[in-house]
């Protein structure tokens, strides 16, 4: 048998692979499904008697004029909510990292929107900002409404205003706390330095910190677009009829009775899938440069 | 460096394993499903046989399961089922009823990947069902059948004559599934806020012009708003024609051109300019209730009687229909193909087809019995009548009268798309 000495060292070696396999489980279950889904959305399915590997599914789903609107729509609603999310965050986080050490109750405060489910916050926008919701009672009792209908309608128009406003009260919190730990650890270390220099605390911001902090808030961002890209039941809640976000119809495709319709619905999905893989790609490619540019490797 | 670079290799060969065996595990299907049979034990529920004695079913079924998957969104249905029914199950047969909630679509998805595998024996055993999505369970064969015509309660109290009991959506049953309850169309308003009933499709525009901003109706390919809108076509296209019509989905459009032109008359008047539709029937009805529409629609024509009781409704809602007719569909329960108890499943779809387990029902949830009345007894006919059905709901008499078949299942997702194209901010 192998000596002490060899054994610890045989087990310092192998320790990363075992480590790992519990995380490489479940990656591998969620590369399954993924790949299920994709072998499906080719029109491989022999439980219901579709065998050929065929394009004509996502074919069909380009060719249909109503994806291209769907399309747009996620975009638009992903876009418009990171950037309002990461303008705010910053914000947020950058009033926290002033506050130091005095920021204990305002953290608990930040970190609700965080722990509260989306499906809750859609209830919550909702409640208060529908037609016959809290803000419209209140501006009907105090008289600056005609009657509950003359509120305007901010949830469920075409633009998606209620379901951006439930994004960026979940995800700039996000942000924050995400971007925190770093942007503390550079103010500590620079910003004497750069008042010694001659800065203001504005100069100060945009030129030491939020530069140094930009890897965290990309990544950050990264992270809220993706969700938002796939997520469903925010455009489903608040969405207007017509056009529904990507998700929302590819679940309506989805629950089709006709079950030879399922690749179409996968399809979709697989669209779903490639442009997310494609905007992360870019935005990998972004950040990395933006690393570069600042001497290697900041890690958040 | 070295060990890091090793480790990466090692990674990336070791998924790259993996996933080849999902590929090639996904492409040979077929090799895995006759080696899945050849291993499998053939159970006795695939040799079960229907036709057989009914007293040895009942004993077969006697101490066992049985599983019973269906929507689960109806809270007093489940505590019915969960209470009433399971209990008269167990003091009558000693059978213990299991109620799975599980929305159609997964139910179905399950018994198609339970079939890929070549499984003979599922867990499910009785499933709720009906319209497409029937259809679609028999056309990929994923029924166990033919049963109903063997349950002494079918051949008791059914009427084989009624239409709704040969097809179902205008696809023929074949005894691939027993009736369970009868649903119908019913809108509902507050007599207090509006002292109108619109009857017709004209009415109904008048109505909308009177109330502007404050009604509408739930966005296809919600059951209730789609329901609603086949009703519309009935009104302005008849109903006749749509019940041998091919699925095309522009021969469908030719058809009911007029009612998508009213609907379209219609949209300036309704809630958002109809622009935009609530999702669902659940935002319409609480809408309804919070005051902001003035009309509500249902498919349980006594949600008035039951709402009024749990203080949910205004004392002043009341339930009408139109003039020509609403739509009404009955709801079934069928087996599945490789239900693990199918003699138990028959035995529970019997005692819920009974004069007993449909009075129950009616007094519990106010479900329509689906028995004819001609082959009740006197007795069991008092017994329904003496069900008191609350206020604000029209009598079984009144709706039965005016109750027009559904359009068949292959048109109505043809339908749906037709309206989000037509109609919705048009």
């Amino acid at each position: 048998m192998l000596r002490p000495l060899q054994r610890r060292k045989l087990r310092r070696r192998l320790a990363p692979y075992l480590l790992s396999l519990p995380a490489a489980a479940l990656v591998i279950l969620f590369l399954a499904g993924l790949v299920s889904g994709l072998v499906q959305s080719f029109g491989y399915i022999p439980a219901f008697g579709l065998r050929e590997w065929t394009l004509k599914y996502y074919r069909a789903v380009f060719a249909d004029g109503a994806l291209a609107a769907s399309v747009r729509l996620s975009l638009w609603i992903s876009a418009a909510s990171t950037v309002l999310s990461a303008v705010l965050g910053t914000v947020l986080c950058a009033a926290l990292v002033r506050m130091q050490g005095r920021n204990g109750a305002a953290l608990q405060i930040v970190r609700v929107p965080i722990q509260v489910p989306h499906t809750v916050a859609a209830l919550f926008t909702l409640s208060i900002f529908s037609q016959s919701g809290l803000l419209s009672r209140i501006l009907e009792r105090a008289g600056a409404l005609a009657a509950q209908g003359g509120f305007p309608n901010l949830i469920s128009g075409p633009s998606g205003g209620g379901i951006l406003l439930a994004y960026v009260w979940k995800e700039a919190p996000f942000v924050a706390y995400f971007v925190l730990a770093l942007m503390q650890s550079v103010s500590r270390r620079l910003d004497e330095a750069a008042a010694t220099l001659g800065a203001s605390p504005v100069r100060t911001f945009f030129s030491v910190t939020l530069p140094l902090s930009a890897p965290a808030i990309l990544r950050a961002s990264l992270i809220i677009f993706a969700f938002s890209f796939g997520a469903y039941e925010l455009p489903f809640l608040l969405g207007a009829t017509s056009p529904k976000a990507l998700p929302v119809q590819a679940y309506i495709e989805y629950i089709n009775p006709d079950l030879k319709h399922r690749p179409y619905a996968m399809a979709l999905n697989g669209v779903i899938l490639l442009l997310t893989l494609a905007l992360a790609a870019a935005f990998f490619a972004v950040t990395e440069r933006t690393a570069k540019k600042l001497g290697g490797g900041h890690e958040a | 460096m070295k060990k890091k670079y090793a480790f990466r290799v090692l990674a990336m060969l070791a998924s790259a394993v993996m996933l080849m065996g999902l590929v090639t595990g996904c492409g040979s299907p077929a090799s895995s499903a006759t080696s899945a049979s050849a291993f499998s034990v053939s159970s006795e529920s695939s040799d079960f046989d229907p036709s057989a004695d009914w007293d040895s079913i009942v004993k077969a079924a006697r101490g066992t399961t049985v599983n019973f998957y269906g929507w689960g969104g109806d809270e007093d249905r489940n505590e019915y089922l969960g209470t009433t029914v399971a209990k008269a199950l167990k003091d009558q047969y000693d059978i213990t009823l299991n109620v799975v909630g599980m929305d159609i679509d997964q139910i179905l998805s399950q018994l198609s990947g339970e079939k890929q595998a070549g499984t003979q024996t599922g867990t499910i055993d009785m499933i709720w069902i009906n319209g497409e999505n029937f259809r679609s369970a028999r056309e990929n064969g994923l029924l166990f059948g033919p049963f109903a015509q063997y349950l002494p309660s079918y051949q008791k109290g059914v009427d084989p004559a009624d239409t709704e009991n040969q097809t179902d959506f205008g696809y023929p049953i074949d005894g691939y599934e027993a009736p369970y309850g009868k649903a119908q169309m019913v809108l509902i308003d507050d007599s207090a806020r509006t002292p109108e009933t619109p009857a017709s499709a004209q009415e109904l525009l008048a109505f909308a012009q009177k109330y502007p901003g404050r009604v509408t109706y739930p966005a296809p390919p919600d059951f209730t708003g789609s329901a609603f809108v086949r009703n519309i076509v009935y009104e302005l296209c008849g109903y006749q024609q749509f019940q041998t019509m091919e699925a095309d989905k522009e021969t469908l459009r030719a058809a009911v051109e007029p009612a998508m032109e009213y609907l379209r008359q219609l949209n300036p008047y309704l809630w958002n300019q109809g622009k935009t539709f609530p999702s669902t029937s659940g935002e319409v009805e609480n809408m309804f209730l919070d005051g902001e529409l003035v009309l509500n629609m249902s498919y349980s024509p006594y949600t008035v009687s039951t709402g009024i009781a749990k203080g949910t409704y205004p004392a002043t809602a009341r339930t009408f229909l139109l003039d020509n007719g609403t739509i009404g569909n009955t709801n079934y329960i069928a087996i599945a193909c490789d239900a693990p108890n199918k003699a138990g499943a028959m035995v529970v779809i019997n005692y819920i087809l009974s004069a007993e387990g449909q009075l129950s029902q009616y007094q519990a949830l106010r479900t329509i019995p689906v028995l004819s009345g001609k082959l009740l007894s006197q007795e069991e006919k008092d017994a329904f009548g003496a069900v008191e059905l609350g206020e604000g709901v029209l009598t079984q008499e009144e709706l039965l009268s005016k109750r027009l078949p559904e359009m068949p299942s292959a048109l109505v997702p043809l339908l749906e798309q037709i309206w989000l194209e037509e109609v919705v901010g048009k």
